[in-house]
């Protein structure tokens, strides 16, 4: 069955229609806009689920010019995570009104909100490189506007601004990976060089287009940086936790079920065509120290939103490392983790938004032993928090022990060293094993003395991860039910040769058994000294700051502040010779490089028969030159440069110019005039270091010669002397110009428009004199 | 028809004449000026329908004033590119100047602000149809007069100390504009830039030896990156961005700086290119001025992203922000014009050529929403220094949206004009194989990123000062940005459209023979006889 292009389409567009309407709806409704996002998201998960079953790709044409086209792809991997980012967005939107009471802004919210769910369904249907990026990026922008939610706080103004650095930088490196892809894709494909879709269908024939060019690695890296900035893997993963800033349905909904799993969906996506022993050592290795580090992270953890966050970050390693294993089963590990996370960690955020809401504190060392005073949300969190664990028979265990497996795989294939990776792999869930404890006793643990009375949460704020509880425990007992809907189907998507998958609780000994039992044994027991482990990892970065990523991250954007603001400074310095130094040099050097090249200046000759009398003029002229830079006062050198004029003026005359003569004259009075009055602000004396006189002095000479070149380059290229159309000029003047007097002939006639442009030019000076008179003196012009 | 080319002159014209005769009847010098803006972007419109966009158009038109043949008479010629560049005018040019109804005092004293601002139009108009080298000349000098007086215009020190350094360094560049019209004219022996195209391509023929010309376009192209501020030649920028009224500097972002762009792609591919010059220095050779242009424009490109974006981020005032990000986005057009000029291929060619323009485009549209959006920030606050704003977001979320939408366009988010620019610029590194360019224009990114985020954390978020507080913002003003910010959306989602036309002016820039064959000048011994 192909799917319905209207429905996919109003699937996308029906979120961003409501966004766009948002502060109309709002008016209207006022908080309850969240039901009404709640019915957008319900709306977008039943159309999307009338697609069940469907493949293939539907296409809205964009810019055919440069087949760029909204192209989208409807299989079970799309509709698997657009299912799961409009169904937990159901549950979001209905869990808002009650969690954001009485905050300003929610018009912003929601609207954010709801774009955001239409870019990340349109990101998991984009079969166009193009679309794809489109909805990427926008996931990132509504990203940034909702962790900024408080606009006020300067966390949020922190966390947004990071987020977006490493968000929207990373999408860069992706722009370029893509648009590599796409170039290869072009020539291998003939064409439909952003068609998704098509490339997809050629996997082999694609990655070998890439190999020939020698661009598989570097498009491989690139897509892995946008994917992994995304995804919050090492070391890019810092931005995640500074993310908890946002509300806590936000965190829920973007920073744990959808868009950070966006990276592991294109990996995914992407995995049938650049899969390769490059693919498996970056994305199985990122993956893994992701995981492990994240989750000893989460250890070191004092808040709970911090603790979900870094454990958000090492399962999307979990998950990334899984699409990193070439075998199947890593595959199976990455699409069936990445569908149990988002139904458990949702629910775990949306605990701690209840817990936050009703005992008013995050800090772990201020909670404990909730169980009494939340039952239901206690046994909400046992189920999505063993889950989180991967203790069986809960859900997370499944998928976990799959990724076990394709570490083991893996190993067998890659000798000694590949034992690393179930290492690393144990050590990660060690951790994972340790967190999720803590992270329960905040239900059954002790109760801290100082905790006050905590409120039961309304049911609005309890049913949603509630809700996702209930599915946890079905996918839990029932983990067939599941494959059989959707993950199987996903699975044969992100993989080149599908097998039948098979999840349960393991009923004989095997390495990944004995993996998820050291990890549950060696975390229970080191349980009981988490205070130390925790101490003990919080004191690394500590000790060492430029092991945490945090610290990189504030000292380059320090460091660009500083370096910008002095930079601008030192370049920009006030002064107008530097400036002038540097755009004479550079013209300087540029010019005389260009006359060079060409070696027109061999050809050149001086081919001036200058008559005696000129010659005097000019060398009268040329001592004056010299004369001015050496006159002892203001008044001496002024009078000596209008020497020069004049002298510029009488050599008009010799050679038959008598109007240009006259003008210098003019100009040669008018600039001795303003000299004179503008003398007495200048001061008598100033001392000018020997380097400024020096640079002057070569500044000067290279300007001479560069003004001299040209003119001898130029006059020199051309044999003739009178160009056509002076003779063109000289022939018409009279008959159809009707004046004897050439010159006024062209400048009233034959190129008029320059005399109009000219005048126009006059005028503006003579407006300028009075604005600026006027405007200096502040008074009226009338 | 051809009468159209010189239409959208005549409009400003007018209008700046009327609005200096009406100086005395406020209400008919604005209702002056107010037509002449919306006749100018009709006069575009209807050039742009009929020149290129129309089912059937000719591709090019020209119109020789006084009905001299050329190359003795001037020569206006509206192609792709100058009909590019004059729609790209046409967006900013009226945005500004009904901005500038709202903006300038009601009862101001600002009498001569109109005529020079439609001056200022008329010098950018003339320099994109100038057909003829010295013309071009004369209409970036009518351009430069009257941008001169803004920068210079509130009389304060600071305005006239960033006067005094632009009008010192546009000078110099006059000077040299001159230096280069006048050697040009001496090698060629003709200022019409078709004849001279025509005559390099043919040397033998014309009776002259081509081999200065390369020296000459360095001249030339001194000049432009002068009126572009591509780095070093960008000092004059942030002093004079930040001196002159906020409506004007959106007009010598959005419309002088493209004339420098324009007159580089202009001169160096439609005039010079197909001079057969061997180029031969040590780090570069080949046979045509475009392989002595390619690396100069590179380097000056990649440092003016590099200066540009580090000098932004740290940067503490709005204008102060948006004008060294001025400079690093013209390097960022500039790049693809240095790798069209290196590459031997023609579709590469065309390709960075489109991908400068859109670029362009975009940064016109987006960089003058936000000099303009700096205006209404200062007239409501009083302010722009980013320590004295904060919470804007939350006291005009209309200003902050479009502002935000402004921002996402410099900083490339789809689908708006300026991810389409970014696209394109990274396609043609991508294509050209360069990765230290590619590595450059990430970082260049990264940068934008860096100070827009900063920026807007520091305006927009936080919390609101007391200038905001007391803020009282100009709802029609609000009413252009939110209107420009529809724009940059419209860019994006009819790209094609966009495209096409770009397509045409990028195709229009490398056809010399048909820009030749159009202006048709008379043969070296030419002149039909009367």
């Amino acid at each position: 069955m192909s799917p319905d292009l209207t429905v996919v389409i109003i699937a996308v567009a029906l979120p961003f229609v409501a966004a766009g309407l948002t502060p109309l709806l709002f008016r209207l409704f006022g908080e309850r806009t969240g039901y009404v996002g709640a019915a957008v998201a319900f709306a977008c998960f039943g159309l999307l689920a009338s697609q069940y079953g469907s493949d293939g790709t539907v296409a809205l044409s964009w810019i055919p010019s440069l087949e760029i086209a909204l192209r989208f792809t409807v299989d079970a991997w799309a509709l698997l995570f657009a299912l799961l980012a409009s169904g937990i967005g159901v549950l979001v939107f209905a869990y808002s009104p009650v969690y954001m009471h009485g905050e300003s802004g929610l018009a912003r919210y929601y609207a954010a909100l709801l774009a955001f769910m239409g870019s990340i369904i349109g990101v998991a249907l984009a079969a166009d490189l193009i679309a794809l990026f489109l909805f990427w990026e926008l996931t990132s922008v509504c990203s940034f506007v909702l962790i900024g939610f408080h606009t006020a706080d300067r966390s949020s103004q922190y966390a947004a601004r990071m987020a977006m650095f490493v968000t929207v930088g990373g999408g860069l490196f992706l722009l370029v990976g893509l648009l590599l892809l796409a170039l290869v894709a072009g020539n291998v494909l003939d064409g439909s060089a952003f068609d998704l879709a098509a490339i997809l269908a050629e996997p082999e024939a694609v990655q070998a287009g890439l190999r020939e060019r020698n661009l598989f690695v570097p498009t491989l890296a690139l897509i892995a940086v946008g994917a992994g900035a995304k995804s919050a893997q090492i070391p890019l993963h810092f931005w995640l936790p500074n993310a908890m800033a946002a509300p806590t349905p936000v965190s829920a909904f973007l920073h744990s079920a959808t868009m950070v799993k966006v990276g592991v969906y294109l990996i995914g996506r992407l995995r049938p065509l650049l899969t390769s022993t490059e693919w498996l050592f970056l994305f199985a290795t990122v993956g893994l120290a992701t995981m492990t580090v994240c989750a000893a992270l989460a250890v070191a953890s004092r808040d709970i939103k911090e603790l979900l966050a870094y454990s958000t970050a090492s399962h999307l390693g979990l998950m990334v490392a899984g699409f990193g294993f070439t075998s199947v089963v890593g595959a199976e590990a990455g699409v069936f983790h990445l569908f149990n996370h988002a139904l458990f960690k949702a629910a775990l955020f949306l605990v701690a938004g209840i817990v936050a809401h009703e005992a008013g504190t995050r800090r772990l060392d201020e909670l404990g032993g909730l169980r009494r005073d939340l039952p239901v949300t206690a046994a909400v969190t046992a189920i999505a928090g063993l889950s989180m664990a991967g203790i069986p028979p809960f859900s997370g265990f499944y998928s976990k022990e799959l990724l076990f497996e394709a570490t083991v795989e893996a190993a067998y294939g890659l000798g000694t060293l590949g034992w690393i990776y179930p290492a690393v792999a144990t050590i990660g869930s060690v951790f994972t094993v340790l967190y999720s404890l803590r992270f329960l006793a905040l239900f059954f643990g002790r109760r801290p003395d100082g905790l006050g009375r905590v409120h039961r949460p309304p049911i609005l704020l309890l049913a949603p991860p509630a809700l996702l509880a209930a599915l946890t425990a079905v996918v839990s007992v029932y983990p067939d039910l599941a494959v059989r809907a959707i993950v199987q189907s996903a699975v044969d998507v992100t993989v080149t040769d599908p097998h039948s998958m098979h999840v349960g609780l393991p009923r004989a000994y095997s390495p990944a058994v004995e993996m998820s039992a050291i990890a549950i044994g060696l975390g229970a027991v080191s349980y009981f000294s988490f205070g130390r482990i925790h101490g003990g990892i919080r004191s690394i970065p500590v000790a060492v700051p430029p092991i945490g990523a945090n610290w990189w991250y504030d000292v380059a954007v320090d460091g660009l502040t500083e370096t910008g603001s002095r930079l601008a400074s030192t370049v920009h310095n006030g002064l107008l010779r530097t400036y002038a130094t540097w755009t004479l040099a550079t013209t300087c050097v540029l010019t005389i490089s260009g006359f060079v090249a060409t070696r027109a200046v061999v050809g050149a000759t001086v081919g001036i028969e200058a008559s005696p009398e000129i010659g005097l003029v000019l060398l009268v002229a040329v001592v004056a030159g010299v004369a001015v830079v050496l006159s002892p006062s203001h008044v001496a050198g002024i009078l000596t440069l209008s020497i020069l004029g004049f002298m510029i003026a009488i050599f008009y005359i010799l050679a038959s110019a008598p109007d240009l003569a006259l003008t210098q004259l003019v100009v040669e009075t008018l600039i001795l005039l303003v000299f004179l009055l503008i003398l007495e602000e200048i001061p008598e004396y100033y001392e000018v270091g020997l380097g400024k006189v020096a640079r002057d002095a070569v500044l000067s000479i290279g300007i001479g010669v560069t003004a001299f070149l040209t003119v001898i380059v130029t006059t020199s290229a051309r044999s003739e002397g009178t160009s056509d159309v002076a003779r063109y000029y000289t022939e018409r003047a009279v008959p159809e110009g009707g004046g004897t007097n050439i010159v006024n002939v062209v400048l009233v006639d034959f190129r008029s428009f320059d005399t109009l442009g000219e005048l126009v030019v006059v005028a503006i000076a003579a407006i300028s004199v009075i604005t600026l008179l006027v405007m200096r003196s502040g008074g009226d012009a009338e | 028809m051809d009468g159209l080319v010189i239409t959208p002159m005549l409009v400003v014209l007018v209008a700046a004449v009327g609005t200096l005769l009406f100086r005395r009847q406020p209400r008919v010098r604005l209702a002056v000026s107010l037509s002449g803006a919306v006749g100018y972007a009709v006069a575009v419109a209807a050039l742009a329908w009929y020149v290129v966009i129309a089912p059937a158009a000719p591709g090019i038109a020209t119109y020789q004033v006084g009905d001299w043949p050329a190359p003795f008479g001037i020569t206006l010629v509206a192609d792709g590119l100058s009909v590019f560049m004059l729609s790209m005018v046409a967006t900013i040019g009226p945005a500004s100047l009904v901005f500038s109804a709202r903006y300038l005092p009601k009862y101001d004293r600002r009498t001569f602000y109109y005529p020079l601002s439609h001056f200022l139009l008329l010098g950018v108009t003339g320099a994109f149809l100038a057909g003829d080298l010295f013309n071009l000349f004369v209409w970036f000098e009518v351009m430069l007069m009257a941008s001169y007086v803004f920068v210079a215009y509130y009389g304060g020190p600071q305005h006239t100390r960033a006067a005094f350094w632009y009008v010192a360094l546009n000078l110099v560049a006059s000077a040299v504009f001159l230096l280069a019209v006048g050697g040009i004219y001496a090698t060629t022996g003709t200022l019409n830039m078709a004849d001279i195209a025509q005559r390099l391509a043919d040397p033998a023929a014309a009776g002259i030896d081509p081999a200065p010309v390369v020296g000459l376009l360095a001249l030339l192209l001194s000049v432009f990156a002068i009126k572009a501020g591509l780095v070093p030649f960008q000092f004059w920028i942030p002093t004079a961005y930040r001196a002159a009224p906020p409506p004007i500097t959106a007009l010598l972002a959005g419309a002088s700086k493209k004339v420098g762009i324009y007159a580089i792609i202009r001169l160096s591919f439609t005039v010079f290119a197909g001079a057969q010059v061997p180029v031969s220095l040590p780090w570069v050779s080949g046979s045509s001025p475009l392989a002595f242009v390619g690396p100069i424009l590179f380097v000056m490109a990649a440092g003016s992203i590099l200066v540009g974006g580090l000098g932004a981020v740290g940067r503490d005032s709005v204008e102060g922000v948006l004008a060294y990000s001025s400079i690093g986005q013209v390097g960022f057009i500039a790049i693809p014009v240095a790798i069209a000029a290196t590459t031997s291929s023609p579709t590469l060619r065309r390709v960075g050529i489109l991908a400068a323009l859109v670029y362009a485009l975009n940064h016109t549209i987006a960089k003058g929403l936000l000099f303009l959006a700096a205006g209404t920030i200062e007239s409501a606050t009083g302010t722009t220094d980013l320590d004295e704003l904060g919470g804007l977001a939350g006291r005009s979320p209309a200003l902050s949206s479009a502002v935000f939408v402004g921002t996402l366009a410099l900083v490339g988010i789809p689908p708006l004009s300026g991810f389409f620019g970014k696209l394109l610029v990274f396609d043609t590194a991508v294509r050209a194989g360069a990765a230290s360019v590619l590595a450059l224009l990430l970082v260049g990114s990264l940068l934008t990123i860096a100070y827009t985020s900063r920026a807007w954390n520091r305006g927009f978020w936080g919390v609101r000062t007391p200038a905001v507080e007391d803020a009282a913002v100009d709802p029609i003003q609000v009413a252009i940005l939110v209107g420009l910010a529809a724009a940059i959306l419209a860019v994006g989602v009819e790209f094609e459209s966009v495209y096409r036309f770009a397509d045409a002016a990028a195709t229009a820039a490398l056809d010399t023979e048909s820009y030749v064959e159009a202006v048709d000048p008379q043969a070296v011994n030419g002149g039909e006889q009367p």
